[in-house]
């Protein structure tokens, strides 16, 4: 009897022993992979909030926890972020990690100071699939590499004023024209009578651009698409409104931007993104506001600005500059780090605290705030004509004309 | 008495030997971080100028496209209008309030030290400072508007923002400007106004007659740094347009658009040629007010 | 000065004569107080946003509606506010020093020596003046990292040991100086450098004052050089005006505390003004070396 069952256990044992060396060994290389990274790795951002940065400290605390051998040098920088890596890159000499804004991630992946991550994320379990699409792909290079991960992100959405609306028996608005209408009547309770702030900068008006069917370049990024029907009406519609008097911009409402204006109650209705809401609590704490799906023009259309994690091309310690990089948009670590609704996850598994739903349902809509390389003086070009028109200084088609012009010769 | 004369060939050779030595030992260390950390990056810049340079170095050799593009950059030449205007307008009137501050806090007036330090103060603070200061003073609904009456937003209108830089630097470096005319009145002996006192001279004609031509050396010090200082305007541009330069291309400055060009696009051959061509015209301004004030020089 | 002597003269017309110069004194005085309250109101609006809370901040009343220190508590304690002061101190006393005695040294070698290529090498301490510092920004910086000077403030002093806005002005002020003194040195037999130091250095206070008060405050008031050089490394180093902008965020900046610190962060140069303004003083050098 013991004979017969012998083989058997002895075979099923085998297997079982086999498998678990098997699991273990794997096992074995993930630890060793995670003992191997030490040292010191430095991580470079800017400052957005006071609270955020307490966030981010306890979450490389966390994270120095998990990795002891790993320290991690966090630096923000309270001034000129880009010029200051730009020195420290020329000089060899970067963080190892470091805050990318969407907007320069082309220029800087064109000149080669970031390093790309694949062979990491290849060798890790982390699943590229769970971030927004649209905001990875806003790091990938031409060559289809991944150069940073989005740490955050966050759309327009449209804040309305509760008392201003409620006292003018306005509803929030959902289309170009519920606006213009929403606008009308309430006029008469804002000082100044222009209920809407708008900035007078393609950061904003881009989106409207996007609902009216226009884009400023074409999907290929290899001609600019800006000098066409759809653009110029959407651009006239903005621009209409300003000087219609339904709309104000904030050097005309006496506010730095938008967001202040919503504050002082310049203005009933403001397009901004996530930014705004700890920006209120702290500094407007007695306004009640509620933030609205963006308006609707043809279609949806909305911006996504997105900021990742990358690495420097020449990080001195890549091994644990990837841990920390893989840490912090990994699914405990960015729980954390948004948890207080400062900032969007940009992963689908990482649920946004309450109240941020009108921001989310704007992702399918929302493309990155990018272009090309050395697009930057394009988009100064664009805002500069921008401010002519909204002086009355030039047409609406002579700004397109120009922005078309500089950026295909920015394009070759 | 007079001076005992040197005239002989072997001391006079010694002594002006000996002396040559003494002044390039007392200029030495000046001289050496001079040209380690200001010629050489210029050095540097005029190198780079040649090609299209990125942050790693050389991409490509261009030889003087740099600067044939700069001749035709509408960008470049309508800073350069806005910095030579910019400069135009706030020297006279920086170096115009700095004399008169310096002159009349300088007279026996009760309170001296209280009107320098009054007149000094904006100096005192960082330039960050004293801009979120004007820009809240000149918005829409700020301090000024209330004051003049009207809702214009002084930065926000192509037509009056490079103004307004021009009132909010020529206001804050007045009391610098104060400080370097107070100092070389201490120099003006005061035998000489006791002189034009028994000749009969009143307070304008001693100012004019005596003491401001006295001041020779240092008016051409004062228009010497207020011109440079102007022409190299970034901080409050860039803090007052929110680096765009706008509204309308109106805050736009040669450097401003230089760190635009640097920063912002990464061009580092194209920024060094800008900052070249500003370097010839500034230093063809200094040499032209050289020549102007050139005879003062020999004391 | 020369009213003084005019008036002496002018005694026997004294009703009419005095009243219209009282009038005038008068007039003066008011646009003096006038222009100087225009001076000094944004260092009041400073004081009092420091005692507003983050939302009173947002009108222009010169008077908070409940005062209070909180934001100098805050200031003082969230970050390392005596470490930071310290720092700016050692810093700016540091580069003062060496401009006040370097310039006017090399001053005085531009204004009275002669050797040859002088008044090239003046023209190239002026050319200076015209680089833009964002022009410099990377060569400097991969020089400074070659040399393992960043992140220390021996970079920091390095690239700041000589202004040439401070030799210029101290060139300008010798060369205002009568030829009487040194030819009197000479005489007495002194050679160049102890004619410097005993002869022209004392003479030239009001400059050396000048220098000194700019230096200062320059240094003090810094924030490009520091944030490239220091930004990056050991907090503690980091100069007063660094910590001040740590009270600036992407979308807010925390006002009352930034301007909390900037009251405090004032009253050192504010100090060193004051005391070195005394050197203003007319009647330092009188020609009556003559005869």
């Amino acid at each position: 009897m013991r004979n017969r069952l012998l083989l058997p256990a002895l075979l099923l044992g085998l297997v079982l022993v086999a498998g678990f060396a098997a699991s273990t060994s794997q096992g074995v290389t993930d630890k060793t992979t995670r003992s191997q990274a030490s040292g010191e790795v430095t991580l470079s951002g800017w400052a957005s909030s006071p609270t955020e940065t307490k966030l981010l400290k306890e979450v490389i605390r966390g994270f120095e926890r998990t990795f002891p051998s790993v320290k991690v040098n966090y630096a923000p920088i309270s001034g000129d972020f880009t010029a200051a890596m730009l020195a420290r890159f020329a000089a060899r000499n970067p963080p190892d990690v470091l805050y990318v804004d969407s907007n320069v991630a082309p220029d800087w992946i064109k000149q080669r100071v970031l390093f790309p991550l694949d062979t990491y994320i290849s060798q890790s379990k982390l699943k590229k699939e769970a971030f927004y699409a649209s905001l990875l792909n806003g790091f990938k290079g031409p060559d289809g590499k991944i150069y940073g991960f989005p740490k955050d992100w966050s759309p327009l959405a449209m804040e309305t004023n509760n008392r201003l609306l409620a006292a003018a028996g306005v509803k929030a608005p959902k289309t170009w024209d519920e606006l213009r209408a929403a606008a009308r009547k309430l006029q008469s309770k804002v000082p100044g009578g222009r209920p809407i702030c708008l900035s007078p900068s393609w950061d904003r008006m881009l989106a409207f651009v996007y609902q009216n069917g226009g884009t400023f370049l074409n999907a290929t990024k290899t001609k600019s698409t800006v000098n066409t029907p759809a653009v110029q009406r959407a651009a006239e519609w903005y621009v209409t409104l300003i000087n219609q008097g339904l709309a104000g911009t904030p050097a005309q409402l006496g506010v730095g931007w938008c967001g202040e204006a919503l504050g002082k109650e310049k203005a009933a209705i403001v397009f901004e993104g996530n930014w705004v809401v700890p920006f209120m609590a702290e500094s407007f704490p007695n306004i009640r506001f509620t933030v609205n799906k963006m308006i609707r023009g043809k279609q949806e259309g909305n911006l996504a600005f997105t900021v990742s994690y990358s690495m420097a091309r020449d990080a001195k310690n890549k091994d644990a500059a990837w841990q920390l990089i893989r840490y912090l948009v990994g699914q405990p670590g960015m729980k954390t780090w948004t948890s207080k609704g400062l900032a969007l996850p940009s992963r689908r598994d990482v649920r946004a605290p309450a109240g941020r739903q009108n921001f989310i349902a704007a992702a399918p809509a929302a493309r990155p705030w990018q272009f090309a390389p050395t697009f930057s003086k394009v988009i100064d070009t664009a805002n500069n004509e921008l401010s002519a028109v909204i002086e009355r200084k030039q047409s609406v088609k002579a700004m397109l004309v120009k922005v078309e012009k500089v950026s295909n010769d920015a394009l070759k | 008495m007079a001076t005992m004369a040197r005239r002989g060939r072997g001391s006079t050779g010694n002594a002006r030997l000996r002396e040559a030595l003494v002044g390039y030992g007392f200029v030495l260390i000046p001289m050496a971080v001079f040209l380690t950390f200001f010629i050489y990056p210029f050095f540097y810049a005029l190198y780079i100028s040649r090609f299209d340079w990125g942050v790693f170095g050389k991409i490509e050799t261009l030889g003087l496209e740099n600067y044939r593009t700069l001749l035709d950059d509408e960008l470049f030449w309508r800073g350069l209008k806005n910095t030579l205007l910019y400069t135009a307008a706030v020297v006279p009137i920086q170096m115009a309030l700095g004399l008169s501050v310096a002159v009349i806090v300088n007279a026996g007036i009760r309170g001296r030290t209280f009107f320098r330090s009054a007149f000094y103060f904006p100096s005192l603070a960082s330039s960050a400072a004293i801009t979120a200061i004007a820009l809240y003073i000149l918005s829409a609904d700020g301090l000024l508007n209330s004051i003049v009456g009207g809702q214009r937003p002084w930065f926000g209108d192509s037509d009056t923002a490079l103004w307004s830089l021009v009132g909010l630097n020529a206001w804050t470096t007045s009391g610098t400007m104060m400080l370097f005319y107070l100092a070389a009145l201490q120099a003006i002996p005061t035998d000489v106004y006791e002189a034009a006192a028994i000749d009969g001279a009143g307070f304008w004609r001693t100012f004019w007659k005596i003491t401001f031509p006295l001041l020779k050396p240092a008016h051409f010090f004062v228009s010497v740094v207020s011109i440079i200082g102007a022409m190299k305007l970034f901080d409050q541009a860039y803090i007052a347009s929110g680096g765009s330069g706008g509204p309308n291309y109106s805050t736009l400055t040669v450097v401003l658009y230089l760190y635009q060009t640097a920063i912002k696009d990464v061009n580092f051959g194209y920024a060094a040629a800008i900052g070249t061509a500003l370097f010839v015209l500034i230093f063809t301004l200094t040499l032209i007010q050289r020549l102007l004030f050139g005879k003062a020089e020999v004391a | 000065m020369a009213t003084d002597a005019v008036r002496i003269d002018r005694t026997d017309e004294v009703p009419r004569r005095a009243f219209g110069e009282r009038v005038r004194t008068v007039l003066v005085y008011v646009f003096l107080l006038a222009a100087a309250l225009l001076y000094f109101t944004p260092f009041l609006w400073t004081v009092a946003t420091s005692l507003k809370t983050l939302p009173e901040t947002v009108g222009f009343d010169l008077l908070p509606d409940n005062p209070s220190l909180r934001a100098y508590r805050e200031a003082l304690t969230e970050f390392n506010f005596a470490r930071y002061t310290l720092n700016s101190a050692f810093l700016a006393a540091t580069i003062t020093a060496f401009n006040v005695l370097l310039c006017s040294l090399g001053g005085y070698a531009f204004a009275r020596l002669r050797f040859p290529g002088r008044e090239f090498l003046f023209l190239v301490v002026l050319a200076t003046l015209m680089i833009p510092d964002q022009l410099r920004l990377v060569p400097v910086f991969q020089m400074l990292t070659n040399w393992r000077l960043v992140g220390t403030y021996q970079g920091y002093i390095a690239i700041n040991l000589v202004a040439a806005t401070s030799l210029f002005l101290m060139r300008q002020y010798f060369l205002t100086i009568p030829k009487d003194f040194e030819e009197a040195a000479k005489l007495d037999g002194a050679g160049y450098f102890k004619t410097y130091w005993r002869v022209m250095l004392p003479l030239a206070t009001p400059a050396i004052a000048a220098v000194t008060i700019l230096t200062f405050q320059g240094t003090w008031n810094e924030f490009f050089w520091p944030l490239i050089i220091l930004g990056f490394g050991d907090p503690d180093m980091y100069t007063l005006q660094l910590g001040i902008a740590q009270f600036r965020f992407q979308y807010q900046t925390l006002w009352p505390q930034l301007m909390a610190a900037s009251v405090i962060a004032i009253l050192p140069i504010a100090a060193i003004y004051i005391f070195f303004q005394r050197y203003f003083v007319s009647g330092v050098v009188s020609s009556g070396v003559k005869g």
